[in-house]
């Protein structure tokens, strides 16, 4: 019998749907806090910023070299917008260029890579308006970020223009970087290697804002960096659209190049080749321990490179900055009411930087658990999983593959910041530095354990699980303090426990509590490890 | 320890209010090469995921060697395993791979293994990410053969091979069985099944409906009868328990299925002018399609 076939839909639509229902989640919290931030700074700007002696020390801020370099030049801090925009454009721009890049090389080869567009591209739509319905769906969630920030500062009453040009930026910039994404996803055959490379660019866009930034000769350098453009746009202050316009052009010449290289090149193939063949490297291959160092030390390699280089700057500018707070004893007092005490000495200054180790080192163990989800799911774990191993061997390898990583990247932190200092003249001993950062350490470890028991129970939820002790924590603490909650809310974020070493001593109460939450976390996840089916 | 290689009593597994295996109570003695077949869908995977420990039984217990098979530091020293999809760490080369899995093996004979890489004509120095279907097929076929495990467990392993590595394949059950290996075959290639395997085990939608022995089997399926014969045709067949469907194929020519002896029917044949006779005995195909089929009908 012949039945009447179905009327075709338009089959692009429906690539678009499918590509728009894999960035909407973690779009969605993206949004929030794009949008979520600058509202929460502009809220509290008035409370900030009573104090006229504050005011009055903002023109010296500016003029300090390493304040500029970690922070970004502050331009307008005397309204509600341009101070958002200095306390967390920077932030809002890289977590938007993060989740860029992630979103677009997890969407585009990463389905790739699993096989996934085989069959998608058998079907009447050609790879090249694949990829690019793809990237069209993670620059619509580019473009409402940065029109959520427009509309947020846009309600709170601050300036049109300043609006306007911070949220624009912000919107271009997420579009650049699913731009670079894109392209390095046509370029390599591999999911991490394409991820790799736009994490490169971003990093060293960065790193040549922070330079240009600081040093006034080099400021020609914010002209090739996507962050620096930003920071030229100067919202609430000069409002330039020429930086932006530059921008934008280098997104739309960066899509139109990945545009014409999926054209060019084999499905599940890039422009480069992967190698046909090579000498087998039979290193760490010898048991499951040895193997899951293996696969921990090239993207451990990336982490070190990013965490120690921010910290090696850290490091060079401590001295100038803590130099500069002492002789402005009011600005120091404005630091301390807003959290940050002792910045007027070194140790205190490496303390409150140290505290923030725990963020990405946090985020690293995260990312590793996920990984290895991610390995069962795709079945790369099953024939390891058939060998003479048990399961909590299996897990253990893996727990004990990314702490030892994170207890280096801690360790390669502390010893970046002192080997900064102690370039400019410094005085902080390499132990004291190393204490300070491995004082984050619980805090990682907290990560650690909360995505070990989400790989034990909910395995989807390893990275979101992994994120809450260091990152929720953090977001919480800063709220809780901005909008003055109950001491009990600020209590439960765990940086609310850590002592400011090594500007005071460690508190070994706190450490050791949180290090056993830590331990009966995992050992919850490894029990549901034990007990639940492997997946694939 | 146990001669047998895998026992399963009331083993039980729900996904919900799906039962993907219900009640499966199976014994494959040592030494012996046991066929697993059923359509998609039956439970035969589900069946090998929980023999693996890799899933938990909601009910029933299953051992390897008389181990509890959760206990898979222990029941995996006993066994290879080739999952019907196999999926290989993508930037590992296969060379590595087949280290990685010697090592952390139940003990692997390594000139066996080049002998088998040879045999298959795998490229071991090609990243797994360049592999095609069949090739990664051929990393874990040889991996787990050149394990000197008591028990090999095979999940569909010849599905990606073409036909010269299909006897290569052949080749090397036989010769596992020639070591003493016993060999657990999940397969769709009733082919396969039936030039390498002593007994079968039939499942379907997560019952199992037969166990038995290849020739044993046939016994219980429709044979297919041609006669020849000169003069009046043969009478009283229709009467005869087990004989059915006959058909005049032509002039002087018919043909019947029976079920089961062949006495009587050959008793009545004998009254007539039999010139020839034809019995052809059927195929695993056609014994699966009758388990198959009776289930589309009662449905």
């Amino acid at each position: 019998m012949i039945t009447e076939a179905i009327p075709p839909a338009v089959p692009g639509r429906a690539i678009t749907g499918l590509a728009v229902r894999q960035v909407r989640r973690s779009g969605l919290i993206v949004l929030g806090l794009t949008a979520g931030m600058p509202a929460l700074v502009v809220a509290t700007y008035t409370s900030v910023m009573a104090d006229p002696a504050a005011a009055g020390s903002i023109a010296k801020l500016a003029a300090n070299p390493a304040i500029r370099t970690l922070f970004g030049e502050p331009v307008a801090l005397d309204q509600a917008g341009g101070f958002a925009v200095w306390r967390v454009g920077t932030f809002l721009a890289l977590l938007l260029g993060a989740w860029a890049i992630l979103a677009t090389t997890r969407v585009t080869r990463g389905e790739e890579d699993a096989g996934r567009w085989d069959v998608l591209l058998a079907g009447r739509v050609p790879l090249r308006a694949v990829v690019a319905r793809h990237l069209a769906a993670a620059m619509i969630v580019s473009a409402a970020a940065g029109g959520a920030v427009t509309t947020v500062l846009l309600l709170a009453g601050t300036d049109p223009a300043g609006a306007a040009v911070h949220g624009a930026g912000v919107g271009v910039l997420g579009l650049f970087f699913v731009a670079v994404a894109g392209l390095a996803a046509q370029v390599f055959p591999a999911r991490s290697t394409a991820t790799g490379a736009a994490v490169a660019v971003l990093g060293a866009g960065l790193l040549a804002r922070m330079i240009g930034d600081g040093l006034t000769e080099l400021g020609w350098l914010r002209w090739l960096s996507p962050f620096g453009l930003l920071a030229l746009s100067k919202p609430y202050a000069q409002n330039r659209v020429l930086p932006l316009l530059i921008l934008l052009a280098a997104a739309v010449v960066l899509a139109g190049a990945a545009f014409a290289a999926a054209g060019r090149r084999d499905v599940r193939g890039g422009l480069v080749m992967a190698a046909s063949g090579r000498r087998p490297r039979l290193g760490l291959l010898s048991s499951v321990e040895a193997f899951a160092v293996r696969r921990v030390l090239r993207p451990l390699t990336g982490w070190a490179l990013g965490i120690g280089s921010y910290y090696l700057l850290i490091g060079f500018t401590a001295l100038s900055v803590t130099d500069f707070l002492a002789d402005n004893p009011a600005l120091a007092d404005e630091a301390a009411r807003a959290g940050f005490t002792g910045l007027g000495a070194v140790e205190g200054f490496t303390a409150t930087l140290f505290a923030l180790l725990a963020l990405p080192v946090g985020g690293f163990t995260a990312v590793r658990m996920s990984a290895f989800v991610a390995a069962e799911t795709g079945r790369h774990l099953t024939l390891l999983s058939a060998q003479p191993v048990s399961r909590l061997r299996l897990l253990a390898a893996e727990v004990a593959a990314s702490t030892g990583g994170a207890v280096a990247l801690v360790s390669l932190a502390g010893v970046a910041a002192w080997a900064g200092i102690a370039a400019t003249g410094g005085d902080l001993g390499l132990l004291a530095a190393l204490h300070g950062a491995w004082n984050t350490l619980p805090i990682v470890l907290l990560s650690l354990g909360a995505a070990v028991l989400a790989t034990g129970w909910v395995p989807r939820a390893a990275v979101i699980a992994g994120s809450l002790p260091a990152t929720g924590g953090f977001l919480l603490l800063v709220i809780a303090d901005s909008v003055s909650a109950p001491g009990w809310v600020r209590e439960i974020s765990p940086f609310a426990h850590l002592a400011s070493v090594p500007l005071s001593a460690a508190d070994w109460t706190a450490t050791s509590v949180m290090t056993a939450l830590a331990v009966a976390l995992a050992v919850a996840g490894a029990v549901g490890y034990q007990r639940r089916d492997l997946q694939g | 320890m146990s001669d047998l290689a895998l026992r399963t009593v009331n083993l039980t597994k729900r996904y919900g209010r799906v039962t993907a295996l219900d009640d499966l109570c199976l014994e494959v003695p040592a030494g012996e090469v046991f066929g697993f077949l059923g359509p998609n869908g039956a439970g035969k995977s589900t069946t090998i995921r929980m023999l693996l420990g890799q899933a938990r039984p909601t009910a029933g217990r299953a051992w390897v060697f008389g181990i509890h098979a959760a206990d898979v530091a222990r029941a995996h020293r006993l066994l290879g395993y080739v999952p019907a999809d196999v999926a290989l760490w993508p930037s590992l080369t296969g060379a590595e791979i087949l280290h990685l899995q010697a090592a952390t093996g139940p003990g692997t004979d390594l000139a066996y293994r080049d002998e088998l890489v040879d045999r298959f004509a795998l490229d071991v120095a090609k990243p797994a990410r360049t592999y095609s279907t069949g090739n990664r097929q051929k990393v874990a076929l040889v991996a787990a053969f050149a394990t000197r495990a008591r028990l090999l467990v095979l999940d569909e392993p010849t599905s990606g091979l073409d036909p010269l590595m299909e006897r290569e394949f052949r080749t090397a059950v036989a010769q596992a069985r020639d070591r003493g290996q016993t060999v657990f075959l999940s397969s769709h290639q009733l082919a396969e099944v039936e030039a390498v395997c002593d007994r079968v085990a039939i499942l379907r939608a997560g019952r199992l409906v037969e166990v038995a022995a290849i020739e044993h089997l046939r016994g219980l399926h429709r044979a297919e009868v041609t006669v020849s014969y000169a003069g009046a045709p043969p009478a009283g067949l229709d009467a005869i328990p087990g004989v059915d469907t006959i058909e005049q194929t032509g002039p002087g020519r018919l043909r019947f299925s029976l079920i089961g002896a062949p006495g009587p029917a050959l008793r009545a044949l004998a009254a007539a002018e039999v010139t020839a006779l034809a019995i052809r005995e059927p195929t695993l195909e056609e014994i699966f399609l009758d388990y198959y089929g009776a289930a589309e009908t009662s449905r």
